[in-house]
């Protein structure tokens, strides 16, 4: 039981992480490498709130509008010039990365920063006691994902977006704003890692340097995942449980790794991934 | 063309090595502090790295963070050799042998995993994430045999001194900058540059390009594992950050920084970079990694191809003497290969079908062509004829039914196996290479048949008789030291039909060859067609909508209408068929 | 008496290094990560270093020569100690090196000390054996500190299952499998041994493999910051309340770490609750010295103050900074300083008191027991 609901939150848990990332490249066809930082941004935005006096849960508003603002200047300055420079793109991002870390760490400190839980405790889940907090996410998980799907199949800017993903010619042709939808995209992916970072804080530490250990397994989740949320969540249950049961039967440090180098020969027998199924 | 050359390129590289040469083995170590030999060694190791990735991404297209892998694998190998069985000179060869070993395995997977058929160039990016997170989290959980998290220390290695090592990884260097500046100028190193610049035509000229990238990879991880090699004797400690994927991006910051596709620009950036960061991370360690990313993200968005760009902005004349120097080879005849046995069918197709998902886009194709025929493939947009020419020429395309060139059937060939075949392609948009001279692209097309040399840069251009006769006819001859991107449309289009010729094809597919083109052009191109058809024993498949054009040149012609094949006929046939007027009056545009 | 080994010392400088006799100050290198894992506790014992310093110095300094404190940043790793040892010895040209690192750090470190041949006291407490002529080491090991948790663990908790948590690196795998023989000699056992790698930050299938193994006491020995907290994090997250040896948590992160620290079992060398003159002198002064801009002092940052007064013992008793004679006297003196009478007199290594200790609900660390000279154990038999 206890095994089924690591699987479970596991998944959860990297589903929020990998969601602005796939945003942002199931649109754009962009990787953004700067991903890790956003997730240390929306992190601080939460030691900012709780040193604020504000309640813990006023980040995750606070961390999403930072996160898209951030995040839609980041788009004006440095990944528009590079949407036909994909490649480069991964560098420029990476390279804003490193600013970023850097920043915040001349601003809050090399320390590790401590925020109030959110949810402490356990509670009984069939018989077994099982972190309050981890059945939380799985329910954050469902929200982002839900609400992501509400915004590209019910609003204008996700009709758009699809277009745009479909064929970027012809929407620019129906007079679709492109430039617009890429920028809105980009902010709700940014915004979207910035919140990930809010809900990091109660399982990790806050440091400037934590965004990046989640960087490369939520970059290759959304490789395999292609574009759609649905297949995201699919590449996540399925990455997720492996990554516990082999964590659990083999060896977690053999779990660490898991994700990526299963990710990378999935690729590799299909180079679209799950996109195809 | 300026003809103002008074030093060829050659000597001004052999003066600079020398001048390298001396500076590394008699000034340097006279000169400089013990701490400056040290920083500057270790820096020279990592501009080694910084030629290995320049080769890779810049020359190649290929970005990769996986050289820090293939570095640490060889520092390790040395260091684990060095550490557990002792530093005799006997062990201290092993210790190279498996530094250059143990890459080159791995760099054989990494490339094999890296380039199947149909992978992308963000693939092998991925991958080259994964594999140093692999190779770090192998060695944090090797105990005492890589010494986890600690490294490994207190071995001996080259019984060489501060100077010595600095004077080795100088020479070594040098020896790497010049053997790689040699290689990317010669005509085997044009072939990086035609593969970063399309991948598709390489595999369409026979080469191919995976393979090529493969082979690359090998021998770049070797290298990497040299300059392990020299880092585990001369730092006489390794350690899991050797090895990590941030090291990996470190070797490519610099390598973008210095100007990426230059060699030198890398070298410079990595030992200006490593060394000034040596010198100022002491006192402010974060803000000048702040500097660093900074300066990097503005590089890559402002100047992609680096400081060495900006060097050449303020020379622009020796930039253009470059060009004018690659050029104006001189023609010469290749004997004719076994060009055109006469009689047997070319090719052969029964039963051809194609789908995607459920949508027939072919079904029930049967077709044959001899030697000297000209079919021309004409029908409405959206008949499947581009479908059909890929089904021809990429043998994983077709869902049912055989291909058979030359009476063998191609199912599950890629692309550059059917070239070895006999079949040429010309695609609807000119694909050619951007970055090359025109000479430098006809050579690709025989580089299949004869490897280019990895030393020279070939001063004559040896083409078949046919290939010449198209340059002659368009006056590319005059051109052949022209950059390709200087070249008008037509010009293009005339430049890969004479590439698709030099491969000396039985079967030439040309999809709308004169789309484009101005009449005086077209005239030129059809003239060709009927030359090579008509006198050389040729055989060629056109897809064409221009009428007029199919009915002068062919000598048969095939109607294709919603994925059938509807009309198999002379000229005559064809033209005076009720089916076809009716397809093309239907509201069909031509 | 000290003042007559001052004035002896004087006298033989005077006599013995004409040479050195008109010489500036001298210099100690501090390489410490500044930036990377060890930058938590980095500005801690710069500032102890500092504090030691400038207490040394306004009594006279030491053979009647000032101290200078060179710092550098080795970005808690091997490569940039490599930078940063290279800049101390070579460039700033330090009389020693007295620094806490990491053991990747200090590892790469080591061949340049070789070779620009001068003492390097090592401050950090570390998984052991580790040798080298130049080398002192004045902090614990694992045969120090973990004997006393697992001692009141079996003894006074009556825990008889273990589970041990590591990350995966030299330290973590080294302080738990001594802590492994060291259970398994006290007659308990240990139901299960699990790690993960320094990076990793998820710790579930770990915790439900520790819920499910009926353990009775859980030890953990992560890197320092980060993981350690995401792992205390997680733990208390699940559920996890047997009682819990953490090899790792310094008093000012369990401090910070609020609520979830509380219960946790510490031993250290050091922590700020010791009765001592000597102690309550060292925070008194630190405190006047840094103000608000203090941090707490720790088990990695007083052994750097009392690692600079052991070295201006041994300059004092070999009369010069001479490297031989300073590394001969370096095996003899003592200094008492905040934690007791220090000395690396056993293999160059130091026996050590070592106190138990338990974090309160408020983050403050309640002293359990305490054990004097600790004995370091086999580290050097060669040396």
């Amino acid at each position: 039981m206890t095994l089924l609901l690591d699987m479970v939150t596991t998944a959860a848990i990297l589903f929020i992480v990998a969601g602005g990332l796939l945003a942002i490249f199931g649109v754009l066809k962009i990787i953004n490498f700067a991903h890790g930082a956003w997730l240390t941004i929306g992190a601080y935005c939460a030691v900012a709130t709780a040193g604020l006096g504000l309640n813990p849960w006023a980040a995750l508003p606070i961390a999403f509008a930072v996160g898209a603002i951030l995040g839609g200047v980041t788009e004006l300055v440095i990944v528009r010039p590079l949407y036909r420079r994909p490649l480069d793109a991964i560098l420029a991002t990476w390279g804003l990365g490193i600013v970023i870390g850097q920043l915040i760490t001349l601003w809050f400190g090399r320390d590790v920063q401590f925020t109030p839980n959110l949810l402490s405790g356990t509670v009984d889940v069939l018989g077994v006691s099982y972190s309050l907090y981890r059945l939380f996410a799985v329910a954050a998980a469902l929200v982002i994902g839900l609400a992501f799907t509400f915004l590209l199949e019910g609003t204008r800017l996700g009709l758009s977006a699809q277009a745009v993903i479909m064929n970027e010619m012809l929407a620019r042709a129906l007079g679709i704003d492109t430039a617009r939808v890429r920028l809105a995209t980009f902010m709700v992916g940014t915004g979207l890692a910035a919140l990930a970072g809010v809900l990091l804080t109660p399982l990790t530490s806050v440091d400037p340097n934590m965004g990046v250990a989640w960087l490369i397994g939520s970059f290759m989740l959304v490789m395999v995942a292609g574009s759609s949320f649905s297949t995201l969540a699919i590449a996540c249950l399925v990455f997720g449980s492996a990554q516990v049961l082999v964590s659990t039967f083999v060896s977690p440090i053999l779990g660490g790794i898991t994700v990526a180098v299963l990710c990378a020969l999935v690729l590799r027998i299909s180079p679209k991934g799950f996109a195809r199924a | 063309m300026p003809e103002s050359r008074s030093i060829p390129p050659r000597a001004w590289l052999f003066a600079a090595l020398i001048l390298a040469t001396a500076l590394v083995l008699f000034i340097g170590p006279a000169l400089f502090d013990r701490f400056t030999l040290n920083v500057l060694t270790r820096s020279m190791i990592y501009a080694m790295l910084a030629v290995t990735v320049d080769i890779l991404w810049g020359y190649t297209g290929v970005l990769t963070f996986g050289q820090a892998a293939f570095f640490g694998t060889g520092a390790y190998a040395s260091a684990m050799v060095l550490s557990h069985l002792g530093a005799t000179p006997a062990l201290l060869a092993l210790a190279l042998l498996l530094a250059i070993i143990v890459p080159v395995l791995l760099g054989a997977l990494v490339g094999w995993l890296s380039f199947g058929h149909g992978s992308t160039p963000l693939y092998a990016t991925v991958i080259s994430l994964v594999v140093p997170i692999v190779v770090t989290q192998l060695v944090f959980s090797g105990g005492v045999w890589t010494g986890s998290s600690s490294g490994l220390v207190g071995y001996s290695g080259l019984p060489l001194g501060l100077s010595g090592y600095f004077r080795l990884t100088g020479i070594c260097l040098i020896l790497t900058t010049a053997i790689a500046l040699v290689f990317t100028r010669s005509d085997a190193g044009k072939l990086l540059v035609a593969i970063r610049d399309n991948e598709a035509r390489c595999a369409y000229l026979g080469l191919d390009p995976q393979r090529l990238k493969i082979v690359l990879t090998t021998i770049l991880a070797g290298v990497a594992g040299i300059a392990g090699f020299l880092y585990a004797n001369a730092s006489g400690v390794v350690a899991p950050e050797n090895t990590g994927f941030v090291f990996g991006t470190e070797i490519v910051i610099w390598t973008a920084l210095g100007g990426r596709g230059t060699i030198i620009g890398p070298v410079m950036g990595a030992i200006g970079i490593d060394y000034l960061s040596a010198q100022l991370s002491g006192d402010l360690p974060f803000l000048w990694n702040l500097v660093v990313g900074a300066l990097f993200v503005v590089m890559i968005i402002l100047l992609p191809n680096g400081l060495a760009q900006l060097a050449r902005m303020v020379l622009p004349r020796r930039d253009r003497e470059q060009v004018s120097q690659a050029g104006s080879p001189a023609l010469a005849a290749e004997p004719p290969g076994n060009g055109a046995e006469s009689g047997n069918r070319v090719l052969s197709v029964s039963g051809l079908g194609k789908s995607f998902g459920s949508l027939q886009v072919l079904q029930g194709i049967d077709l044959e062509v001899r030697p000297g025929e000209l079919v021309s493939l004409v029908g409405p947009n959206g008949a499947g004829k581009t479908t059909l020419m890929r089904c021809l020429s990429d043998g994983t395309e077709a869902t049912t039914g055989s291909v058979s060139i030359a009476g063998q059937d191609i199912r599950g060939m890629t692309p550059d196996e059917i070239v070895a075949l006999g079949v040429g392609r010309k695609f609807q948009v000119a694909s050619v290479f951007d970055s090359l001279a025109v000479a430098d692209c006809l050579r690709m097309a025989r580089a299949s048949r004869k490897a280019p040399s990895l030393l020279h840069r070939s001063l004559t251009l040896g083409l078949p008789e046919a290939a010449a006769d198209i340059l002659r006819s368009t006056g590319l001859d005059q051109m052949l030291g022209r950059p390709v991107s200087l070249l008008s449309h037509g010009q293009k289009q005339s430049l890969e039909l004479a590439m698709v010729v030099a491969l000396e094809p039985k079967l030439i597919l040309l999809d709308e060859p004169t789309a484009g083109l101005t009449k005086v052009e077209r005239t030129t191109i059809g003239a060709t067609l009927q030359k090579l058809t008509g006198e050389l024993g040729f055989a060629a498949i056109l897809v064409e909508h221009d009428l007029d054009f199919v009915r002068d040149i062919s000598t048969r012609i095939v109607v294709l209408h919603q994925g059938r094949l509807v009309l198999d006929g002379s000229v005559g046939d064809v033209v005076n068929s009720e089916v076809v007027r009716t397809i093309y009056s239907g509201g069909a545009h031509a | 008496m000290k003042n007559k080994a001052l004035i002896l010392a004087f006298a033989s400088a005077a006599l013995t290094s004409a040479a050195f006799a008109a010489d500036g100050p001298i210099k100690i290198g501090v390489p410490v990560g500044l930036s990377g894992a060890n930058s938590v506790v980095a500005p801690s014992v710069v500032q102890s270093a500092e504090l030691a310093v400038a207490e040394i110095n306004a009594a006279g300094g030491v053979l009647g020569r000032q101290l200078e404190l060179e710092i550098a940043d080795d970005a808690s790793g091997a490569a940039g100690a490599q930078k940063a040892f290279d800049s101390l010895v070579f460039q700033k040209e330090v009389n020693a090196v007295i620094t806490m690192e990491t053991s990747a750090a200090r590892n790469a470190g080591l061949p340049i000390i070789t070779k620009g041949d001068i003492p390097y006291i090592y401050t950090s407490f570390y998984e052991g054996k580790s040798c080298n002529a130049n080398l002192f080491v004045n902090a614990w090991v694992p045969e120090q500190q973990v004997p006393p948790i697992v001692d009141n663990f079996i003894k006074t908790q009556g825990a008889k299952k273990f589970f041990l948590i590591g990350s995966d690196y030299a330290f973590g795998r080294g302080m738990l499998e001594f802590a492994k023989a060291y259970i398994e000699k006290s007659g308990a056992s240990v139901v299960g041994e699990e790690y993960l790698p320094m990076e990793g930050s998820d710790w579930t299938a770990i915790i439900s493999n520790l819920k499910s193994s009926g353990a009775d006491a859980v030890i953990t020995s992560t890197a320092g910051g980060a993981p350690n907290v995401t792992l205390t994090k997680q733990l208390r997250g699940a559920g996890v309340t047997i009682p819990y040896g953490n090899l790792a948590v310094d008093e000012g992160t369990a401090k910070s770490m609020g609520a979830d620290a509380a219960g946790i079992f510490i031993s250290a060398s050091y922590v700020t609750g010791i009765a001592s003159d000597a102690n309550n002198a060292f925070l008194a002064a630190i405190e006047k010295k840094f103000g608000a801009e203090l941090r707490t002092p720790n088990d990695l940052s007083v052994p750097e103050y009392e690692g600079i007064y052991l070295y201006k013992a041994a300059v004092e008793k070999a009369g010069t900074t001479d490297t031989a004679a300073v590394l001969a006297a370096l095996a003899e003196v003592s200094f008492t300083g905040p934690r007791g009478a220090v000395s690396m007199k056993k293999q160059h290594h130091a026996p050590l008191t070592m106190y138990l200790g338990q974090v309160k609900a408020d983050g403050s660390v309640g002293l359990v027991d305490t054990f004097e000279g600790v004995d370091p154990g086999e580290q050097c038999p060669n040396l």
